[in-house]
């Protein structure tokens, strides 16, 4: 069961999109997801969506790929349709008893609706074109003005590197203990949530433990081999903002500018 | 009791693009009172087939047979079967996580819903028969041990669930000598009580060669050979080309036997590699 | 061992391990519809500070892996970070430790909620329902966690 997860959402490639800077990437899927909050008609989000399609077109990432991701999600998206659907004021489309739905509703579900969509599928081009070490890399690069106040970005990069390094293997190692604790009847499947949750100390106290003596001999080996910190510690694949990256930058700033113009306009 | 494996199969990750096939085609059958030893290189499928049959997994296709319920069937009850069938993993002291040796050890008996006489009484045997002092041990915690009292702790969890199989997955590993030996006697003696199937999966051929009426060997998540160790280790060019060693004892007499001694090579106790050693040896001695 | 490394470490185990917690139990870890057993461990800040920036970095991990938790990344990785940072301060008074994530999330990720998903659910109507998800959480399994852990303690050091 541990095994078939899928770590993360990165789809190995070699596309212009992979290639990018991870920094750009960052700042560009930031900026899209405010841009989706800037719109604010379904045109606009036309406009959005022929973006972002082109944008998986040039990445070669299988659109059955990317709706794969979205099969768990599925739900809620239908959940909050619905639910928008139903509690919108307004002149009344449809009626049963005490449940109405109304013609503002429909558009506001429908508006909701779409615009989660574009959100989720528009952040995880972020995901899908980058390595998480790449992603911690330019994370720590874009935080470094902030370690001038004293955010410690040079650290949390570290740890983020190696928390990363170490889930693969706590997942086999939870794998192991749930299956032991199977194997003396324990039963992670039926009852109620408060039961299920009882249940989980078998898994979690094993778990901390096993993790924390993973943990004191990685310290060890680290200062074993002169680790001291990350004043000045080079790194061994180097950022490079190129000739794409900035083309990027100018065609991104032009979709916000376009963004802007039609919340003023239309 | 018995154990009836009926051509399984087991694919891993089905569909995705790393799929393999953890076991082709596997069939066999262990019957009442044996002592069955499983030896394979890494990789060839034993954790896999070990959780098979105690429910863990389930096989893609075939059937698995424990006593006699069918436990590939859907609906077939989890905890009756793990009740039947104990496994103990790799490194079993990973497991351990109650406040008190007795707690952990309780824990099997807990689940299958036993009343607190029962599980003090199970508690008890369980501990003793891991050759550990109840009461000295019993409310101390399960992290201020040494390594081979928390394995026998593990162990000792297992067995208080009364199992009619036992299955060990390399329970030496990682022990000294002696605690290895120890380790050994535990299963000799679990083996004379009420569990009258015990299944030893381990990388030491000596302790299988030793203690198995009889040998599977895996290779590549199938199954390649089964009969007795004697049957098993003779075919020793085989099983070498598969990764895997043979018995110290073996070793030396082929090894003699190259050298010119004329010693039989399907020996695989030390006893009988005396024996053999000292009858070449006076034969020598008389012809001279 | 060298003070920081150490903290280092602890704090990517947290980070890594929260984040196992909450890929592990997906699906409802994530969405509107959150029950994330991981923030059970927010009674780490009590045993070590090292869990504060490990807390906040779990989150941030957990959020990565899956495309709904992306949109979460700001709002739940914040909200992680200024409860760990306030169950660290409280870590005398036990029963109040697992109390800040159910307050931090309930506001923070009731906000997101209400703006993103459900305008139309009263603003205080989304905070509630985060926060009873996280009372479940952090109280219901946090806290049993909170007293198994404290014999442990020395792992911690």
């Amino acid at each position: 069961m541990v095994r078939d997860i899928t770590l993360g959402q990165y789809f190995p490639g070699e596309s212009w999109v992979h290639r990018l800077d991870p920094r750009t990437k960052i700042i560009v899927s930031l900026t899209y997801i405010v841009a989706l909050f800037i719109l604010h008609t379904f045109i606009g989000f036309a406009f959005a969506t022929v973006v972002l399609i082109a944008a998986i077109a040039i990445s070669k990432v299988p659109p059955k790929f990317i709706l794969r991701g979205l099969k768990p999600i599925f739900l809620i998206i239908i959940f909050t349709f619905v639910l928008n659907l139903f509690m919108y004021p307004g002149d009344v489309l449809w009626h049963l008893g005490f449940l109405k739905i109304t013609e503002q509703g429909l558009y506001k579900a429908v508006f909701l609706a779409v615009r989660l969509v574009l959100l989720i599928i528009g952040s995880s081009m972020l995901t899908l074109t980058t390595r998480p070490i790449s992603l911690t890399d330019g994370i720590e690069s874009l935080l470094k003005p902030a370690a001038k106040v004293g955010v410690p970005a040079h650290e949390l990069a570290m740890m983020m590197t190696i928390a990363l390094r170490f889930i693969p293997t706590l997942l086999e190692e939870t794998d192991k203990i749930m299956k032991a604790q199977q194997a003396r009847g324990a039963d992670f499947e039926t009852g109620n949530i408060l039961n299920r949750a009882k249940n989980l100390i078998p898994i979690l106290v094993p778990l901390f433990i096993s993790a924390f003596r993973i943990a004191q001999d990685m310290a060890m080996a680290m200062e074993a081999r002169c680790y001291r910190g990350g004043e000045h510690r080079t790194r061994m694949n180097a950022m490079h903002y190129g000739k794409s990256d900035a083309l990027v930058f100018v065609l991104t700033a032009l979709f916000v500018g376009l963004c802007v113009l039609e919340r003023m306009y239309i | 009791m018995s154990i009836q494996v009926k051509n399984i199969n087991h694919v891993y990750n089905k569909g995705l693009p790393d799929e393999t096939a953890a076991l082709v085609d596997i069939s066999f059958e262990i019957i009442d009172g044996e002592f069955v030893g499983i030896i394979g290189h890494t990789g060839s499928g034993k954790s896999t087939l070990l959780q098979h049959l105690n429910g863990l997994l389930k096989p893609d296709d075939g059937q698995i047979i424990v006593g006699d319920t069918d436990i590939t069937a859907s609906g077939a009850s989890m905890l009756e079967i793990r009740r039947k069938v104990g496994l103990v993993f790799q490194y079993p002291e990973y497991q351990l996580f109650e406040e008190t040796v007795a707690a952990d050890v309780a824990f099997g008996p807990k689940n299958l819903g036993l009343t607190q006489e029962e599980i003090d009484d199970r508690v008890r045997t369980a501990i003793e028969l891991v050759g550990l002092d109840y009461d000295d041990i019993k409310d101390k915690s399960p992290f201020d041990l040494s390594g081979g009292q928390k394995r026998r702790v593990a162990i000792a969890g297992v067995i208080a669930m009364r199992p009619e199989v036992l299955i060990l997955d390399e329970p030496t590993a990682g022990l000294d000598p002696q605690a290895h030996q120890d380790v050994l006697s535990m299963v000799r003696k679990i083996h004379e009580g009420d569990t009258s199937i015990i299944i030893l999966v381990s990388h030491n051929m000596n302790d299988i060669a030793q203690l198995s009426d009889r040998v599977l060997v895996m290779d590549e998540g199938r199954m390649v050979m089964n009969g007795t160790p004697k049957e098993v280790f003779s075919r020793g060019d085989e099983l070498e080309a598969m990764g895997l060693d043979l018995p110290d004892v073996t070793c030396l007499m082929r090894d003699l036997r190259s050298r010119g001694l004329n010693v039989p090579t399907d020996i695989f106790t030390e006893y009988e590699a005396e024996q053999a050693i000292c009858k070449v040896i006076k034969g020598q001695e008389e012809k001279a | 061992m060298k003070f920081r490394t150490k903290y280092l470490i602890q704090a990517a185990v947290i980070a890594a391990v929260y984040a196992v917690l909450t890929v592990i139990l997906s699906p409802i870890s994530y969405g509107p519809i959150q029950l994330r057993v991981s923030e059970a461990l927010t009674i780490l800040p009590a045993f070590t500070p090292a869990a504060v920036p490990g807390l906040f970095l779990g989150c941030l991990i957990a959020n990565l892996m899956s495309p709904v938790g992306i949109i979460d990344i700001v709002c739940g990785s914040a909200a992680s970070l200024a409860a760990a940072y306030c169950s660290y301060r409280l870590r005398n008074k036990p029963l109040l430790v697992p109390l800040p994530p159910v307050i931090a999330n309930g506001v923070i990720i009731g906000l997101e909620l209400h703006f993103l998903y459900t305008p139309e659910m009263p603003l205080p109507a989304c905070m509630g329902w985060v926060a009873l998800g996280e009372l479940g959480a952090c109280y219901a399994i946090g806290y049993p966690l909170y007293k198994l852990l404290e014999h442990y303690r020395e792992i911690f050091r």
